[in-house]
């Protein structure tokens, strides 16, 4: 489902990595580390992101200005010069193009009778 | 373990990202990888594990994706830039194009030539020997058949020694009688250089007996051409000069390392040879493990041990050997092939000076964006990146340029060079010129692109910005313009003053007196076949005939006989001795010495300088009588009158005639003492006809016609104007000359726009200030003078040292120049004052605009 926004199409579909990111960062900003631990908690530890292509996701991410880094104010147990990472208006843009197209996707399967759950 | 070793090995891993992607993740990378092994840590062994591999295999994907992602950029970047300013792209373009391109395809000549390996099996334990006879002043010599076979027998730093010697035949089946070169190779000669025949077989032990069946191996060519590759060749019977060969091989032409046609057995006889009949080319195979010296010390034992035993004719001859490559790639040859490519390299490298102005220049304009990146956080190392990516570019694409140009001049240069060359067929683009071509573009690309980009890196941030945009150079770069022009300067210097050098030798040697007259002269040659011209008089009776037929023709002015005609690079010489009193006292003369016919001097325009020249009335057996050449007349008696006395060659020869000093071997090698023997008394198996004409007629043909009348077995082969030897006898001095002049011409032309464009570009730096000195009644004459002045102390600074370089250099040069000194004063001083003059002239039109700068609007830039 196309969005009306050419800079939104450009970049659909998203790699998997990305879209697990900003599905991530939906419900509140968090660091590197968190990224990945929700990923694989959400996914049953299906998904394992390497850090290597967590931070290349975000650095694409951060360059294609879908999400935003911020340094918290330091806190009680600053152990850790840590980033942490919110979406930007545009970056729940795409998050949402990109959901619609998979509804879109998913309902064409049903159609079809490829989704699983269908019978 | 330390805890703090884990955190080292990540840091060490994360290494392998770039430095950009690092600096903005690194901590966090880092940080992540701390808390996941943490975890994994918690889980256990197995877990850690994992993390360790997940660790190596995450970097080892990702980190180069990440630098591929900043080269693409990098490159998108550049490719934007260079867009934004064609005119800069193009120029640098064709530069290089043409710099690499020349500078490709004349290593590929000098790879082909030089750096090949030899086509046997190991061809580094290949080894040549000759004799050679200090006493005589002979370095290398032919080995005599019965000393071959005791080095054989002797030595033992030699798996295996074999020998050839180099004839001709004529041969009569499968079509024309052809003349075609035949080696008389023993049957060691084909294991010995590691070939085996394309088909049949090597000779036979049997074969190669005297007395031995006859047969005969075939090249390649030959058995393509005049036998239409028949497979049932084989088994069956040639002939070659009356006999019949049977044919047991065929085998590929450059297997041998001499060009030929034919194969036969050289069956050495003993019995029919003797010690001083110089005349097999013998090459060995060293044992594993023996150094070429050690095989010379026990050749020299050999050596002296023969000559005890056989005093007369073995004594004061030695050994002498070189690698198969030094004798077949010699040298000279090398040399003249690495100073082609340094002068086509000096060129690329002013080339790139030129280019490293003009990109300084363009990064003057890019001041301001590079600041203002340097100011937003970008790394210097970046910037820095980023200039090289696009001046490597440039260059590689002036490389792919520069290939197309190389793959358009080999076949040129392979069938323009075949004659000049050893090895010359073998010119190609290959692997190794491709890897070159590379290099070569990536150096270049550094080369020009690594002075602006760290001078740009290196500016302060704020100056740039305050700046304001301005084209002012910092004092850096002003420094490093400079510096470019006079090390452009001093390249071309000694360029230039080898090419002088080079080109004038070539003009002494083209005016250098032959002793003869090469016009409207064609030289011939025909071998005849012992078997039915089995002595002197036969033979002399079928010259004679043909001498006569000839000079009947119409348009033939004379017509001469030799057993060897200048320039055709046929040498021999022999010692000899005088009887009676001579300068000599009781010494030896190593003399060339040529049969000729009695017309032979008055057909070559040789002057008669004393007494007669040979008549028919010089009968064979009726007292020898010889010729002696001008110079070995006054070697022999300096202040006597040489007619009537004796020369001994071991049997004795009558002076009786005086002539003209002749360059037999080449241009330029002096007259060698000559000594001619009579053809009415003495012939060579192969001899050459001289003809001079009259006037232009077809003379090969009427040549063709003659012999072809006389005995239709006979092949006259050879057929070549003497003006073609001449042509081709400097065909080497001529490329190299022709070569690095034009190299030379292209080098002062771009030393001549470097000049120009750091004066241009000093003018428009310093307009304001030429604005003020008009403005305050300065002369134009003495703003110009300012502008000269500051050209005249380049181009002095950089003459200087390439003079100096080009002093240093010269005897490189040295075994390449004929008749003159490569460290020659005149030249080299003409050659300062020229690029001198140049530089001012280049300097003049910067230095006209700056008297003519309006000085309101100069003072107004801004």
């Amino acid at each position: 489902m196309a969005s009306r926004d050419p800079d939104v199409d450009a970049l659909l579909p998203l790699p998997p990595a990305v879209l697990h990111i900003l599905i991530a960062l939906g419900d509140g900003d968090k660091h590197g580390y968190a990224v990945m631990t929700e990923v694989a908690a959400r996914t049953g530890g299906k998904v394992r992101m390497s850090p290597g292509t967590l931070y290349g996701s975000i650095r694409k991410m951060l360059d294609g200005g879908l999400i935003e880094e911020f340094s918290p104010r330091p806190r009680e147990q600053a152990d850790e010069r840590r980033r942490y990472y919110r979406l930007t208006k545009f970056g729940r843009t795409v998050a949402a193009a990109e959901i619609a197209r998979l509804t879109a996707l998913l309902h064409h399967a049903r159609l079809n009778g490829l989704a699983p759950g269908q019978g | 373990m330390s805890p703090q070793v884990p955190d080292l090995i990540v840091r060490a891993v994360l290494r392998l990202y770039p430095a950009a992607f690092r600096e903005r993740f690194g901590d966090d990378l880092a940080s992540v990888y701390r808390l996941a092994r943490a975890d994994a840590a918690i889980a256990g062994r197995r877990s850690v594990a994992q993390f360790w591999l997940g660790v190596a295999g995450d970097a080892l994907v990702r980190a180069p994706g990440e630098h591929m992602r900043l080269t693409l950029n990098d490159l998108r970047h550049a490719a934007r830039a260079l867009r934004r300013s064609p005119v800069f792209a193009l120029v640098a373009i064709a530069t290089l194009t043409l710099g690499i391109g020349a500078t490709t395809a004349i290593f590929s000549v000098v790879n082909a030539v030089a750096f090949q390996d030899l086509p046997a099996h190991e061809p580094g334990r290949l080894v040549r020997l000759w004799e050679k006879n200090d006493k005589l002043n002979i370095p290398r010599f032919s080995a005599s058949v019965p000393n071959y076979v005791s080095w054989r027998e002797r030595v033992k730093a030699f798996d295996q020694l074999g020998a050839w010697r180099s004839t001709s035949a004529t041969i009569t089946t499968g079509g024309d009688p052809q003349r075609v070169s035949r080696l008389e190779i023993t049957s060691s000669v084909l294991p010995l250089l590691g070939v085996a025949p394309l088909s049949g077989r090597n000779l036979s032990a049997d074969e190669d007996r005297p007395g031995g069946p006859h047969a005969v191996l075939l090249a390649e060519t030959v058995w393509r051409n005049r036998f239409g590759a028949s497979p049932d060749l084989l088994g069956q019977s040639i002939v070659l000069d009356g006999v019949a060969y049977s044919v047991v091989g065929i085998v590929r032409d450059r297997d041998l390392l001499l060009p030929f046609h034919v194969l036969t057995p050289l069956a050495p006889d003993l019995s029919k040879e003797n010690r001083s009949n110089h005349m097999l080319t013998v090459i060995g195979r060293l044992r594993p493990g023996v150094t070429l010296a050690q095989a010379q010390r026990e050749m020299d034992g050999i050596a002296t041990q023969l000559g005890k035993e056989f005093p007369k004719d073995d004594a004061d001859w030695g050994v002498t050997m070189a690698t198969a490559y030094d004798w077949l790639v010699p040298e000279t040859i090398r040399r003249s092939l690495y100073i082609l490519l340094g002068a086509v390299m000096v060129v690329l490298l002013i080339a790139c000076t030129n280019i490293a102005n003009l990109t300084l220049a363009r990064a003057a304009l890019r001041r301001r964006e590079q600041a203002v990146r340097l100011a937003l956080g970008a790394s210097r190392a970046r910037v820095v990146q980023e200039v090289l990516t696009e001046s490597t570019l440039l260059a590689l694409i002036g490389g792919a340029g520069g290939l197309v140009m190389a793959y358009w001049l080999v076949p040129v240069f392979r069938t323009q060079l075949a004659l000049l060359l050893p090895r010359a067929d073998g010119i190609a683009i290959d692997g190794r010129v491709l890897v070159f071509a590379l290099a070569v573009s990536v150096i270049t690309g550094l080369l020009f692109g690594a002075i602006p980009a760290v001078l740009n890196s290196r500016r302060d941030v704020v100056d740039a910005l305050k700046d304001g945009g301005r084209n002012s150079g910092g004092r850096q770069e002003g420094f490093a313009r400079r510096a470019l022009v006079v090390g452009q300067l001093a390249l071309a210097t000694v360029l230039v003053a080898g090419a002088a050098l080079l080109v004038q030798s070539f003009m002494r040697l083209q005016r250098v007196d032959l002793g003869f007259r090469t016009d409207r002269l064609t030289v011939a040659s025909i071998g005849l076949p012992q078997t039915r011209y089995p002595d002197h008089a036969a033979g002399w009776q079928f010259y004679t005939r043909a001498i006569d037929q000839l000079r009947g023709t119409a348009g033939i002015a004379a017509v001469g006989l030799s057993s060897g005609p200048p320039l055709a690079g046929n040498g021999t010489a022999m010692p000899v001795r005088t009887e009676g009193r001579s300068a000599l006292g009781d010494k030896q003369l190593q003399a060339d010495w040529r049969m000729v016919s009695p017309d032979y001097f008055a057909a070559m325009g040789i002057p008669l300088l004393r007494g007669r020249t040979f008549t028919s009335a010089d009968r064979r057996g009726g007292g020898d009588v010889i010729v002696l050449s001008a110079g070995m007349a006054h070697r022999l008696w300096p202040d006597e009158d040489p007619i009537g006395r004796v020369i001994l060659t071991g049997s004795p020869f009558r002076v009786i005639g005086v002539v003209g000093d002749v360059r037999n071997a080449s241009q330029a090698v002096d007259p060698r003492p000559t000594m001619y023997l009579s053809a009415t008394q003495y012939l060579w198996p192969t001899m050459t006809l001289v003809v001079r004409t009259a006037t232009d007629i077809p003379v090969a043909e009427q040549l063709r016609k003659t012999v072809g009348g006389l005995d239709p077995q006979l092949a006259v082969y050879n057929i070549r104007p003497m003006d073609g030897l001449l042509q081709t006898s400097t065909a080497q001095p001529r490329l190299t000359a022709w070569l690095v002049g034009s190299f030379a011409v292209l080098a002062l032309l771009l030393a001549g726009l470097g000049v120009y464009g750091v004066l241009a570009y000093l003018v428009t730096q310093r307009t304001r200030e030429i604005g003020v000195r008009l403005a305050l009644g300065a002369r134009p004459s003495s703003v110009l003078r300012l502008v000269v002045a500051h050209s005249l102390r380049l181009s002095v600074a950089g003459v200087a040292i390439g003079t100096i370089a080009a002093v240093m250099l010269g005897p490189a040069l040295e075994s390449q120049l004929f008749a003159v000194k490569a460290r020659d004063a005149v030249t080299l001083s003409s050659v300062a004052i020229a690029l001198i003059a140049i530089a001012t002239l280049a300097s003049y039109l910067p230095a006209r605009r700056a008297t003519r700068l309006n000085p309101l609007a100069a003072l107004r830039v801004e």
